[in-house]
């Protein structure tokens, strides 16, 4: 069970190539960080895998249980278990949270979830997340922090319970406690239910969500692999440190 | 065209000073902003006549989509319908009756109580306004008279019905509402027709005064169905001192549509909220023209319009804020959103200001739109699939003004007649998403 990228190119209409050849192997059950620069590809490559059409696939493609999703709608990849929280999450003008939710769980359903039911998991999830019951009223995302943003994406995850979840820097905007009680909502999620692809920018995010493995992307290109050590190398060298070490070892 | 059934000297003088008009003008085109157009060229007026139609027991035999819309009967204040050129039911609660509350003919209320209608008749309407204003004051029959009388709150709303259900009506319409001081009440009036065969017209004068302190609620609901339907009204209210109304129009079918909305706070400390609708479909046309007028110091406003546009049709919105010399210390906003859901529909919205005194504060804007791709992307990853998206974004659009309501039943209608547009429409609005994504 997993979602495989390969050799993946993506490009904007109209620009230049962002995406050069990526490969990514996330297996369910496993928490993999994705780290990189502002500007290296990441938030591209997560919704190039969610099939956001503003992303074309010029080469490569996006496997999910070996089935090929490359051309696949993005709700056809939702209900095959793929989750994205996103970087940028829209504002849904009109639709409360709850019933945002509920359109969202029902959507993966044959028959639509009984009202107490869904009730209770709304709830139960609320709370693990610590947001305010008043807040399931809101119009989604209307008028929200960028913290409450966060764990509104969050609370879908928990909600939808997906085999893959790609969190697009999740942690960036959130002050020390909300980043604590988003990763604690996190890790509550993970298992071997579930393969995380963790985007972000910081190695902060990462001292709480612990991965077992780290990719670091430069440009498009995923240039170093390892275990939670990266996470480390990077801390102490920083980007540029990396880069030098990839510029001297292709020099 | 039929003689007035009344003999209110008062009325004969209105309807031949109204003749006087109507034989003098031209049938109108209305242009605004170099294309647009409104024109009546393919009405064939003189193909039309006012039909008259027996009283009848029930709303059970009349059209059904005159049940349809308006709900529950027990849930009515009083009901009065006009088909044709015929009240042909007239229903008033007897406990609302007892406040003293009176919902009859216009016709009728000449007859019976023709002080406090020669009062009000016409005072913000004039005939002078053009040939179908001098059209609908000359030769109304029928007509609606609301009167609510001082210092009472009217809990259910008070329903008036125009109904169109034949091909060849001229239905010439006018309302008269009167509200006390300090009373509370809603009232509803409701344009309806079936998807007619040929050509109608409903030419409309609506007035509705809200008298010093009271509180309002009025909705109008508007749909003639897919016949050719041609409507052309007036309508008008003026808010009294410290008095308060919330109008919410709601345009969602008609083959030709033009109409002139206006709110005039009147006196000060009134205040107004003006929240409309409209959803084009099919070859529709759709010309809307509203005045926010401040006459008084602290005069307060916001008008909000949300309109969307489907196959060919084509909505022209233009919201006037007009602020005369010493209206000072009032504020009032327009906002115009207008969301194209085809490539082949047109609109335009545009909000004006005319400012003549110092120390108010006045704004507007409008967006003219597509759906947002990204959040029918955003919707999309949670498994939502793109018609869902789409009819979800849609009515969640429409949500602010359709809650501004504040009617169960009629937001539930409006909400039902919106999901069966976009059901309509459906592959045409996301094929042109998808095709644009
Ligand atoms: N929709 C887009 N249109 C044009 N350029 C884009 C678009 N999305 C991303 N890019 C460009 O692609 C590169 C990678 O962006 P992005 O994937 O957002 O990086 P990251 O998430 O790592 O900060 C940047 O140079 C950015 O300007
Ligand atoms: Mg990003």
């Amino acid at each position: 069970m997993s979602l495989e990228i390969q050799n993946l190119h993506v490009r904007v209409e109209g620009a230049d190539e962002i995406l050069h050849g990526v490969d990514l192997r996330v297996e369910k059950g496993e928490t993999h960080a994705l780290m990189g620069p502002n500007g290296s590809g990441k938030s591209t490559l997560a919704n190039t895998i969610m099939g956001n059409p503003s992303y074309e696939i010029t080469e490569g493609g996006i496997f999910l249980n070996g089935e090929d999703l490359t051309e696949a709608d993005p709700d056809e990849r939702a209900r095959a278990g793929i989750f994205m929280a996103f970087q940028y999450p829209a504002t849904i003008p009109g639709v409360s949270v709850a019933n945002f939710l509920r359109l969202a769980v029902n959507a993966g359903r044959e028959e639509p979830i009984r009202v107490k039911e869904f009730g209770e998991l709304l709830r139960k999830n609320m709370e693990m997340l610590k947001i305010d019951p008043q807040f399931n009223k809101r119009y989604l995302n209307e008028g929200f922090s960028g913290g409450e943003k966060k764990r509104a994406e969050i609370l879908q995850l928990a909600m939808l319970r997906p085999e893959i979840a790609v969190l697009d820097e999740t942690d960036s905007g959130l002050d020390i406690d909300a980043l604590r009680i988003v990763s604690d909502g996190v890790n509550e999620l993970r298992g071997p239910e579930l393969g995380a692809l963790i985007i972000t920018h910081y190695t902060r995010i990462l001292r709480y969500v612990r991965p077992e493995f780290v990719h670091i992307m430069l440009d498009g290109r995923i240039v170093r692999q390892g275990g939670p050590e990266l996470a480390d190398l990077l801390e102490a060298e920083g980007y540029e440190g990396i880069r030098a070490e990839v510029a001297a070892s292709a020099g | 065209m039929p003689a007035s059934a009344s003999t209110n000297r008062f009325l004969e003088e209105r309807r031949r000073a109204a003749l006087e008009v109507y034989e003098r003008e031209p049938v109108p085109t209305w242009r605004r902003s170099g294309f647009w157009t409104t024109s009546l060229k393919r009405l064939r007026l003189d193909e039309l006549e006012p039909r008259r139609y027996e009283p009848l027991d029930s709303v059970q035999d009349l059209d059904p989509v005159v049940a349809e819309a308006i709900g529950e009967p027990d849930e009515l204040g009083g009901l009065i319908v006009q088909r044709g050129a015929s009240t042909v039911l007239c229903w008033l609660d007897p406990e609302v009756a007892e406040q003293g509350v009176v919902l009859s003919s216009l016709e009728r209320a000449f007859e019976k109580r023709p002080e406090a209608v020669e009062r009000w008749y016409m005072r913000r309407l004039s005939e002078g306004e053009g040939k179908f204003p001098a059209a609908t004051a000359a030769f109304w029959t029928g007509g609606a008279f609301v009167w609510v009388p001082p210092e009472v709150a009217v809990e259910k709303p008070l329903q008036v019905v125009y109904l169109l259900d034949e091909p060849g009506v001229a239905q010439y319409a006018h309302t008269l509402g009167v509200v006390g001081e300090l009373s509370q009440c809603r009232i509803r009036e409701y344009d309806l027709a079936p998807d007619l065969d040929g050509q109608a017209l409903h030419s409309g004068a609506f007035e509705l005064y809200c008298r010093a302190g009271s509180q309002v609620r009025l909705a109008h609901f508007q749909d003639w169905g897919a016949g050719e339907v041609h409507d052309i009204s007036t309508k008008r209210v003026e808010i009294a001192r410290d008095a308060h109304c919330a109008w919410t129009p709601i345009h969602l079918g008609g083959h030709l549509t033009r109409q002139t909305l206006d709110i005039v706070t009147a006196e000060s400390g009134s205040d107004m909220r003006h929240k409309g609708i409209y959803f084009t479909e099919g070859a529709e046309h759709l010309d809307l023209f509203t005045t926010d007028l401040k006459e008084q110091p602290h005069t307060n406003g916001d008008t909000v319009w949300k309109g969307a546009l489907t196959g060919e049709s084509r909505a022209s919105y233009e919201g006037l804020i007009q602020i005369v010399r010493g209206a000072q210390e009032s504020h009032t906003y327009l906002q115009t959103h207008s969301m194209l859901l085809s490539p082949r529909a047109r609109t335009d919205a545009i909000p004006s200001l005319i400012v003549e005194t110092d120390n108010v504060s006045a704004s507007h804007g409008g967006t003219v739109g597509e759906l947002d791709d990204e959040l029918v992307f955003y919707m999309m990853t949670r498994g939502i699939p793109r018609s869902e998206a789409v009819r979800i974004l849609v009515e969640g659009y429409f949500e602010e003004v359709v809650q501004a309501l504040e009617d169960p039943s009629l937001e539930a209608l409006v909400r039902r007649r919106i999901a069966a547009k976009l059901e309509a429409a459906e592959e045409q609005v996301v094929e042109f998403i998808a095709e644009r994504g």
